[in-house]
């Protein structure tokens, strides 16, 4: 047959083509001594000193530390579908993944010395809680205040003065904004937080032990429900208007449209940029203290370092190493945010850091529960309906609807 | 072309495309007999040796281009089809990840809890003189013990030395554990305990400090439940992938499991998801038809004005005309956002009005509308233009001898002969826009909110209200509820697609 001779020299090539295109197949390092060796998952903000600080505490524990780059916003996700040979020991977290991380089991609860937990304030550890549990080491803070250009107003003292400036300095042209609030149609509950504080609002109430609980929603508490009607007048006088979301809010405040502006320390650069002095102040006291919402940023141990062999040293390195004042000092200057250890806290020299540090002091830590999930659009939304000028819905009927409906969401899925 | 590449040329490709696939599960075998996947090898090995067959052989030309389709639906159709069903069948959702074993591990782990006095020792892992491991521990209060698995042995003060660190640098009679010789015992470090009484114990944190933890949870393998100590309340197994008490109170983490048609069942008795089912599934299918059939007409009428010959700067009408298309559509929607904006917005400053565009529902639903046609005219311009210039010209004019009027000779032979071509893809089209989640959510994220409904919002379609429902609401992520309703959706578009392919069909014949 003269196919199949032709066919088997094909063949033959063929073979001998793939075993030379798989070559030398280099042999799998599973021979010799197997040293240590941890894994850590870090955003490329954090990793250079990440890199520095567990280098030098790995050779002291003559461990082998791998810090790995993946990107801050998939760490989450990315750890509940890592197969366990590829998993890390330790990640680089924002608090509120705290509830969900730990409802899945992925992550182990620390117990750091007391002498160390003395060192941060107890809203940035109830941050990383779940369930009276500590789940991760907080290292930074993160929050929103009142960014005021002095060039245009004076830093007010109270929120009647803080009122009057802004809608004095609206009057005077028909582009300005009294006080650039971001928000958009879709609602902007982490900006608007401090003006809902500020009435009385919450979104959980928590049971002794700290934990949050999902059935007592305080969204439309009655305390707040009394002051709410404040919202109302503020937008008849136009003090704030949901329709300014997050690029008109800046242009306006930057161009100085706005005297103004509700933001955190991640506009620090554009904030240095603008070439106008400013001031950045805890939004003053409206019926009760105006106080942002916390993001805390931390460092958890997962469910895999005992996988691996490693959790005593994940342990060390996390509930102890990385809460130190000079690893958050290190931390701070990469990442331009708040350090939470207070004795860090008090040697940070950056003036911008500095305000925002203060602006945060007294804050309320995102609520970290996943049933968070069901609160952001409902409470934000109540916002922009209750602000968005003419045909707005009275603010008392506006967060009394989002209360039901986040306690519906909660119940059935 | 087909004669460059059945002579040697051709030859040679095939070679080195063989020898790469061969190469390529070649190393994959290897691979995965690494790792002990020998079903995996043997179908791997099968499979290939196939394909070496049917491309070697002379007789088999079809399969040479069966293979390579079969291939790309096996992994872009079948594969994540099948794994989608397979996940509507579970309770996949947060809190139901790990596997049955991993969530027991995970709830004893995070039963164990502080004592009330919450003592915590400084602590420095040491051999005793028989070489075994224990404890060198301080006390906040200043105390020193050793730790071992019998228990805590009170030891003179003077005898272990503390640095100002607060480290434990020496201990009299024993030797303190440092560097890589400590992390090599730490999975022996990780478990080890120190009893002290009623249940709790000494454990380390790391390799400087330990605390007393106490479990608040047991567990009984023979009922498969845990027992909460404080007062006997059993978590038994609920059969849905958690451990509950009769209260309905679960333990976390639970795990993922096989629960039937739980998920469909939801759908339909849930208030939540029931409720606003059919007014989204009404404004999806206006949404989709809408979108379609205007994209289509605006797209025509531009390709029969721009396709008269003769027409001074065609070329650059055209080059215009594509650049919504070429534009990635996400940095277009995010602008377009900007410039609908009610107060702030260029359209309204632009033409003095006042028209809440994304704040009022029948205006968001107009915006959406009018958005999505943007993006979409440009595909209807080239398609129609194209299918335009490939309607032979005699046939138009035999129709027009015939003494047929500009609109008749449209109606009666263009649009007939266009349409062949373009109805297909006018319906490939319609699918796309009803599940095209990324206009709705990145232009008005589904909102502004409709009545006083907690999940649904004015231009929410079905994909969008969705992923509301499964990643919006309720206890974080429900993958298993998204499937379920995914599959629910591709019945739905399935069903109008084959009843629209039926009439075009219908068309085919006509023309």
């Amino acid at each position: 047959m003269k196919v199949g001779r032709r066919s088997a020299v094909l063949l033959a090539v063929v073979l001998a083509a793939a075993l030379a295109l798989v070559g030398s197949r280099a042999t799998p390092a599973h021979a010799g001594a197997k040293a240590a060796h941890l894994t850590i998952w870090v955003d490329n903000v954090q990793k250079p000193a990440i890199d520095r600080i567990t280098s030098a505490w790995g050779s002291r524990r003559g461990v082998d530390v791998n810090v790995t780059f993946h990107s801050f916003g998939t760490i989450r996700d990315d750890l509940k579908t890592v197969k366990a040979e590829n998993a890390p020991d330790v990640i680089v977290a924002a608090h509120d993944w705290t509830g969900d991380l730990a409802a899945n089991g992925l992550v182990v609860p620390l117990f750091p010395k007391a002498a160390i937990k003395k060192q941060f304030p107890k809203y940035a550890l109830s941050a990383f809680s779940y369930g009276g549990k500590l789940y991760g080491a907080p290292y930074a803070l993160e929050n929103v205040g009142l960014v005021v250009n002095t060039r245009l107003v004076k830093v007010p003292k109270t929120f009647a003065q803080l009122e009057r400036e802004a809608l004095a300095f609206k009057h005077k042209d028909a582009n300005n904004i009294a006080i650039a609030v971001p928000q958009g149609s879709g609602g902007d509950a982490y900006h608007m937080y401090p003006f809902f504080s500020g009435l009385g609002g919450y979104v959980f109430g928590h049971a002794r032990n700290g934990a949050l609980l999902p059935n007592r929603i305080g969204v439309a508490n009655k305390t707040f429900l009394k002051n709410a009607s404040l919202i109302d007048k503020w937008n008849r006088e136009g003090l704030i208007n949901s329709k300014v979301d997050y690029g008109t809010a800046k242009n306006a405040f930057l161009k100085g449209n706005a005297a103004f502006w509700i933001t955190g320390p991640w506009e620090t650069d554009s904030l240095k940029g603008a070439g106008f002095p400013f001031r950045i102040i805890q939004m003053p006291k409206i019926k009760y203290r105006s106080v942002p919402f916390l993001g805390v940023q931390g460092t958890m141990v997962t469910k895999y370092a005992g996988t691996h062999g490693v959790a005593s040293l994940a342990k060390d390195l996390v509930a102890n190493e990385m809460m130190k004042a000079s690893f958050q000092l290190d931390l701070e200057q990469a990442n331009q945010r708040f350090p939470a250890n207070m004795v860090a806290g008090k040697r940070v020299s950056d003036p911008v850091l500095k305000q925002f540090g203060k602006a945060g002091v007294g804050g309320v830590p995102m609520p970290n529960i996943p049933q968070m999930g069901s609160v952001w659009a409902e409470l934000g939304g109540a916002w922009v309906k209750a602000t968005k000028g003419s045909g707005a819905t009275p603010a008392r009927a506006a967060f009394t609807t989002a209360a039901r409906n986040i306690a519906a969401k909660i119940a059935g899925g | 072309l087909i004669t460059v590449f059945s002579g040697t040329v051709g030859l040679v490709l095939k070679i080195v495309f063989l020898a790469i696939v061969n190469a390529l599960s070649l190393w994959a075998a290897i691979v995965l007999s690494d790792h002990h996947k020998w079903k995996a090898v043997v179908v791997l090995v099968v499979a290939t040796l196939l394909i070496d067959a049917a491309y070697l052989a002379k007789r088999t030309l079809p399969l040479k281009f069966l293979i390579p389709g079969t291939v790309f639906l096996l992994a872009f159709q079948v594969i994540p089809v099948v794994y989608t069903v397979n996940v509507a069948f579970t309770n996949y959702s947060t809190g139901h990840i790990l596997s049955q074993s991993e969530a027991i591990a995970a709830i004893k782990e995070n039963s164990l809890s502080e004592t009330d006095n919450g003592a915590s020792y400084t602590m420095a892992p040491a051999r005793d003189s028989s070489g075994a491991l224990v404890l060198i521990l301080q006390a906040d209060s200043g105390k020193t013990f050793v730790g071992t698995r019998d228990g805590l042995k009170p030891i003179p003060k003077s005898d272990v030395k503390v640095n100002t660190d607060l480290e434990i640098t020496s201990a009299r009679g024993y030797r303190i554990l440092q560097g890589a010789e400590l992390s090599a015992l730490d999975t022996e470090l990780s478990q080890y305990k120190v009893p002290v009484g009623s249940d709790a114990s000494i454990q380390p944190q790391g390799f400087d400090s330990a605390v007393v933890l106490k479990p608040t949870l047991r567990y009984d393998a023979k009922r498969d439940a845990f027992v909460r100590l404080k007062d006997g309340v059993a978590y038994a197994n609920n059969g849905l992938g958690a451990y509950a008490a009769s209260s309905g109170d679960e333990l976390e983490p639970g795990w993922k499991t096989y629960t039937g048609t739980r998920n469909f069942g939801r759908i339909v008795h849930s208030k939540l998801v029931r409720g606003p089912f059919l007014k989204v599934f009404a404004w999806t299918f206006f949404f989709a038809t809408a979108v379609v059939f205007l994209s289509f007409a605006f797209g025509l009428l531009l390709a029969i004005t721009l396709n008269k010959p003769g027409l001074r700067l065609q070329r650059l009408y055209r080059s215009l005309l594509i650049i919504p298309y070429a534009v990635p559509a996400f940095l277009s929607l995010l602008v377009w956002q900007g410039l609908l904006n009610d107060d702030f917005g260029v359209v309204n400053r632009l033409f003095h009005i006042s028209v809440p565009w994304l704040f009022d529902p029948w205006w968001a639903r107009v915006s959406v509308i009018l958005v999505s046609m943007w993006l979409t005219v440009p595909y209807f311009f080239l398609v129609s233009l194209g299918a335009l210039q490939s309607i032979p010209s005699e046939l138009v004019e035999a129709a027009k001898v015939d003494g047929g009027g500009g609109w008749q000779v449209f109606r009666r032979v263009t649009l007939p002969l266009l349409l062949v071509a373009v109805a297909p893809l006018m319906i490939a089209s319609f699918a796309f826009n009803f599940n095209n989640f990324g206009n709705i959510y990145l232009l008005t994220g589904g909102g502004p909110a409709m009545g006083n409904s907690p999940i649904a919002g004015a231009t929410d379609i079905l994909i969008s209200y969705t992923y509301k429902i499964a990643f919006a609401a309720g206890k974080g992520q429900d993958y298993g509820l998204a499937s379920a309703i995914g599959i629910i959706i591709f019945f739905i578009v399935a069903t109008i697609s084959a009843i629209s392919f039926a009439r075009t069909k219908a068309l085919e014949n006509l023309a």
